[in-house]
């Protein structure tokens, strides 16, 4: 097995950080390659750079000992070489066979496309690689895991002989991977090459032929896969011994803190997106919130923090009825560390201390001078300061703006913040997403603390490693319901993961 | 009877520049840029259309001139806003008030008048009479005799309904606007396809001009625009696009500016029938927003 | 902070630099022509005075254009709101005859009602219907048009004029001059300061500022978005309201046909330039009436046509919105080319 793609030296810096520092790697033909690493290790920035999505600063590329030089994704593809992101990069209002033939659309006179070519090539390919695709499907109509087949079926379509997945199983349930892993292995047999990025060292190492570990923008090394175990992968990443196992202590739960009784959501285009959701909190516990991405729990968050009408039920928290009560008024008694740290957490243009004092201007008065009108900038500044001291945040100056932090210090401020808030409820959704290992052991400390004060918890998060490690009891939505609710010590990652993709567990 | 076919004349040469202005507006409302720049473009092409047909002594040349102005207005917006990356709006405005100093500016320049220039050598742009049609009584009267601009109009709503539903064209154009990274990951360059939408729409806004000095009247007045692109703007968000609604959207705001005109001989104050238009796209939107709030 | 100073002047120095090569294209002379321009505009007391004046009308409505922009809603209604400002102003100082310390003061008052009734009008339709205030604001701007004109020519008309426009308001409304500077400069300079320190100061003014970073933040974090858009909305269209007071009291004292001109749009001009910076707004601000006060006087010595100042403004904002981008860019890229030839070493 010969090297088809070659990386040599490749140097990419994003002022100051050097998110690719002088990296070598060779893929060969007919391989299943995984590229592993933390968050802000560079494997992805190292895959675009090989895509030609992102210009290097120095280094060489080699493609069947050529070198070569993309200027865009178009040429890569044109060389056989395709990337599937790991956000889903397609146009939802279109179909199937649209997406799959954009930009290389069969032709008939006058500028007007051959639709019926189109969709006869397109349906060829799906039953070529067992695809199980319905050409003239809306792609927004579709599921997660069918659209991630679409991208892969677009790169077929251009006869690519190297694949690259960015994080394909970020948006699958485990039930579903199996099947991308059995299509994956196809694709090596048939003679091409898959490149696989990930942190998810369980799935590279039953998947994967050789595994390359970054860390920090250089390249730790490449091992055989069968020659290599989780601990010393995960060494490699980190640097440093990591602790599998759950830090928690059980507790007993005190009075029920936060109450929700048969809420019901009906979303845009009025489908029922929460049904009939019945929840209980208590102080002293940590809730966990486990479903596949879209089958009610932002819908959930939204409704509890005030974003959302419900159509039906009640929310209740200290047994103040908070159903119609405007969002200020819920910020009294419930902290929020919301999803998406910079669309929803923060001002990422505005300054650290304007960003920590948010809320705390409007709920505590000692913020404010004059009855509420004068902002006290010396003390929101203190405050600031505090914050930094409590939750180890690294910053230069307060005044700096925010979106010079890191992600991981980004959400201790957010975190610090609410948590500063002193409410009996916490909600906390997807709060170690995008953050590396350090900065995830570091949240978790902070959430088992905030337990352990005899707050409650509600947690909601993809990640079910995370909930088994902190959580008290897991609750499983699946299609808008809650389906289960099973104290974490009589549940199995298996049957939760069941319970995720068709609603109840599978006899095992 | 006369009256009717007056308004209904008066509603077709009102909706005219409004239409063409919005269809060149719609290339680059599918490819998802936000262009307020029509106003600017059609100024342009207003004053470039006076400019070729006084000095090149004909009509077409005055056409073609206007497609120019505007063209060179589209051009420095595509050189800011697509190759420089500033900001769409602000470059918008931007471009608006440059065509409003460069057009008054260039009018005392040229024809050494201050507001208006309507020398008796520009040429306009002829009525044209449709033979057999033009027989047919009452309707004739209707469908036939319009400024040329008008045909062109009619033509131009169904080039671009073809261009943007049935052509490889615009597939890329709308998935530009749906999801660009998309396409660029696909290999299409969504830069290009939006520079060909703005070249477009400046060669529709310069139509939509050389109609405003050349065929509804024959005169270069300052800012003669007068907010007709913000008007073409609206027509475009009100219908997401659609060529067939944007006409249907013209003809409404005509009838408006032609009944405007119609109350200026009742009495009423020329004020207030020359807001009608204004107040129109008030209530326009306000159908709009009531229909978008009940769906949500 | 030094960035922006830098950009400002690299701009207005390419800006400057276009300019002269449009002057030479037209067979003018720059030189004499920017020396003519600068000199009936910054040097001396009285051209100094006179482009002072001319500037309050441009720095306030460019106030509330960036206030607007920066806080969240896109008000564009500043011609608008100016008028009815200046309608109200006028109306005032038509039919009420108060001793001058009252009567000024008043109808400063009544120039910012105006000019809020008329953005609130926009902020009401907003809150209610949903209505794009984008829209909104500039069809209002079209209907103040118009209907301040006809209350000029019928309602208000001095029968003694020979164009529309109002009989004079009472001599107690006239603002006067203060060692050659006029009286609306002091005006200006309060309404200056008073919006630096609620945007900046009041708890009103971050909850503003932080809208209009981030709306759904601010909205999370328990901010009446609804409440904050009025606020904003009615502050903005009172600072442009003022504009057409200040206008009418300091100026023609009379409401005449095109009082506004250009003024409003040049505001949000201003306001783009600044990228919406309050300090920046008011310095830019008294840059451009330097330029429209000198291109005035620059007409009478050097045959330069006066209008040359609309198309060098839009270039400035053209070349320094760019520059802003592209400087930005070209640093980030040469930072990173650095760090790379660093490693490699």
């Amino acid at each position: 097995m010969e090297d088809l793609v070659r990386l040599e030296s490749i140097v990419k810096v994003y002022p100051p950080v050097v998110a690719v520092d002088d990296v070598s790697v060779s893929f060969r033909r007919g391989e299943i390659h995984a590229v592993v690493g933390e968050n802000g290790a560079g494997k992805s920035t190292l895959m675009k750079v090989l895509y030609g999505l992102v210009p290097r600063d120095a280094g060489r590329i080699f493609l069947e000992g050529e070198p070569v030089n993309f200027r865009g994704p178009e040429e890569a593809i044109a060389r056989g070489i395709g990337m599937v992101h790991q956000e889903i990069l397609l146009v939802r209002e279109y179909t199937v066979w649209q997406n799959v033939v954009l930009g290389r659309e069969p032709m008939r006179a006058l500028g007007r496309m051959d639709e019926a070519e189109a969709r006869r090539l397109v349906g060829e390919k799906i039953r070529e690689f067992q695809l199980n695709l319905d050409p003239d499907a809306v792609v927004g109509d579709i599921s997660v895991a069918a659209r991630q087949k679409v991208e892969i079926l677009k790169l077929l379509y251009r006869n690519v002989s190297v694949l690259i997945l960015d994080e394909p199983t970020a948006v699958l349930a485990p039930q579903e991977v199996p099947q991308l892993f059995a299509e994956l292995a196809r694709l090596r047999d048939n003679g091409r090459t898959v490149i696989f990025i990930s942190h998810r060292l369980d799935e590279v190492l039953a998947l994967s032929d050789r595994i390359t570990v970054m860390r920090r923008g250089r390249k730790i090394d490449t091992v055989q896969a069968a020659a290599t175990g989780k601990e010393e992968l995960a060494r490699m990443m980190v640097g440093r011994e990591v602790v599998f196992s759950s830090r928690r202590t059980p507790r007993t739960p005190g009075v029920v803190v936060c109450e929700i009784d048969n809420l019901s959501v009906r979303g845009a285009g009025g489908r029922e997106r929460l049904t009939g959701v019945t929840l209980r909190v208590r102080a002293g516990e940590i809730v966990g919130v486990a479903g596949v991405e879209g089958n009610g729990q932002l819908e959930l968050v939204e409704a509890i923090i005030g974003l959302g009408k419900p159509e039906s039920g009640s929310i209740r928290v200290q047994g103040r009825d908070l159903t119609d009560e405007p969002i200020l008024e819920r910020r009294r008694l419930i902290s929020f560390v919301p999803q998406d740290r910079g669309r929803m957490g923060a001002s990422l243009g505005a300054s650290i201390v304007e960003n920590a004092i948010m809320t705390h201007h409007r709920l505590d008065s000692r913020f404010t001078r004059l009855a509420g009108l004068l902002l006290d900038l010396p003390f929101a500044r203190r405050f600031a300061q505090r914050v930094r001291e409590e939750f180890s945040v690294s910053m230069s100056s307060e005044r700096d703006p925010f979106r010079s932090l890191s992600g991981g210090n980004q959400q201790k401020v957010i975190l610090g913040r609410e948590l500063l808030l002193d409410c009996p409820f916490v909600l906390l959704d997807q709060p170690t997403r995008g953050l590396d290992v350090g900065s995830i052991e570091y949240v978790h400390q902070q959430v088992l603390g905030v337990r352990d004060e005899n707050r409650a918890v509600l947690l909601v998060s993809a990640d079910l490693e995370e909930l088994f490690l902190i959580a008290d009891r897991i609750v499983v939505m699946h299609r808008g319901e809650l389906v289960a609710d099973l104290p974490v010590e009589q549940a199995t990652m298996e049957q939760v993961g069941s319970l995720m993709l068709e609603g109840r567990a599978r006899a095992s | 009877m006369t009256v009717l076919i007056g308004i209904l004349n008066g509603m077709i040469s009102g909706a005219t520049p409004i239409l063409l202005a919005a269809l060149g507006g719609a290339f680059t409302y599918h490819a998802g840029m936000f262009n307020i720049a029509m106003e600017g473009m059609m100024l342009a092409g207003a004053f470039g259309g006076v400019m070729g047909s006084f000095f090149l002594h004909s009509w077409p040349a005055g056409i073609l001139c206007a497609i120019l102005a505007s063209l060179v207005m589209a051009l420095i917006f595509i050189l800011f806003s697509v190759v420089l990356r500033t900001d769409e709006f602000v470059t918008g405005i931007a471009l608006n008030l440059f065509a409003v100093g460069a057009t008054t500016y260039l009018l005392r320049q040229t024809f050494h008048v201050k507001g208006v220039f309507a020398g008796p050598g520009i040429v306009a742009i002829p009525k044209v009479a449709i033979p057999l049609v033009d027989r047919i009584p009452l309707v004739g009267q209707i469908l036939s005799g319009h400024n040329l601009l008008v045909y062109a109009a009619v033509l131009a709503t169904l080039a671009t309904s073809y261009l943007v539903f049935s052509t490889r064209f615009g597939l890329r154009l709308r998935a530009a606007g749906y999801n660009a990274a998309c396409l660029d990951s696909s290999g299409v360059s969504t830069t290009r396809i939006r520079i060909h939408a703005l070249l477009l729409c400046g060669v529709f806004c310069g139509l939509a001009g050389a109609f405003l000095s050349l065929g509804y009247v024959t005169l270069f007045a300052e800012n003669m625009s007068a907010g007709r692109g913000w008007i073409s703007l609206a027509a475009i968000i009100l219908v997401s696009g659609n060529p067939w609604g944007i006409a249907l959207i013209s003809l409404i705001f005509g009838l408006f500016d032609g009944l405007g005109l119609l109350l200026q001989g009742s009495g009423i104050a020329s004020q207030f029938t020359s807001m009608v238009p204004y107040i129109a796209t008030l209530a326009a939107l306000y159908v709009y927003s009531i229909r978008k709030k009940g769906r949500a | 902070m030094t960035r922006k100073i830098l950009t400002g002047i690299a701009g207005i120095l390419v800006a400057l630099l276009i300019g002269a090569l449009i002057m030479l294209a037209e067979g003018y002379r720059p030189l004499a022509t920017y020396a003519a321009l600068f000199q009936f505009s910054l040097f001396g007391l009285s051209p100094l005075a006179t482009t002072l004046k001319n500037s309050v009308p441009l720095i306030l409505t460019g106030l509330s254009a960036s206030i607007a922009f920066a806080s969240g809603p896109v008000n564009l209604g500043q011609p608008g709101q100016l008028a009815m400002g200046a309608l109200a102003a006028t109306l005032g100082g038509l039919f009420l005859h108060l001793p001058a310390g009252l009567e000024i003061p008043l109808l400063a008052l009544l120039a910012m009602a105006g000019g809020a009734l008329w953005s609130g009008l926009a902020a009401l339709l907003r809150i209610a219907f949903a209505m794009s205030e984008f829209i909104v604001t500039l069809m209002l701007n079209m209907i103040a048009d118009f209907f301040t004109a006809w209350i000029i020519a019928f309602p208000l008309l001095d029968p003694k004029a020979f164009s529309p426009m109002t009989r004079q308001i009472d001599r107690a409304g006239w603002l006067g001059e203060m060692g050659g500077f006029s009286g609306s400069v002091l005006f200006m300079a309060a309404a200056v300061a008073m919006s630096w320190f609620v945007f900046r100061r009041w708890r009103a003014g971050y909850e503003w500022r932080i809208s209009g970073q981030n709306s759904l933040f601010a909205r999370l974090g328990g901010c009446n978005i609804d409440r904050n858009f009025v606020s904003v909305m009615l502050f903005t269209g009172a600072l442009a309201g003022l504009a057409g007071g200040l206008v009418v009291m300091g100026g023609p004292h009379r409401f005449l046909k095109g009082l506004g001109a250009n003024y409003a749009w040049d505001g949000v001009m201003i306001a783009i330039v600044a990228g919406s910076g309050l300090i920046a707004t008011l310095l830019y601000g008294l840059f451009f009436s330097a330029i429209q006060t000198g291109s005035l006087g620059m007409e009478l010595i050097t045959d330069v046509p006066s209008e040359i100042a609309q198309v060098l403004q839009a270039v400035l904002v053209l070349v320094i919105v760019a520059g802003r981008e592209f400087v930005r860019t070209a640093l980030d890229r040469a930072e990173a080319r650095r760090q790379a030839r660093e490693r490699a070493a």
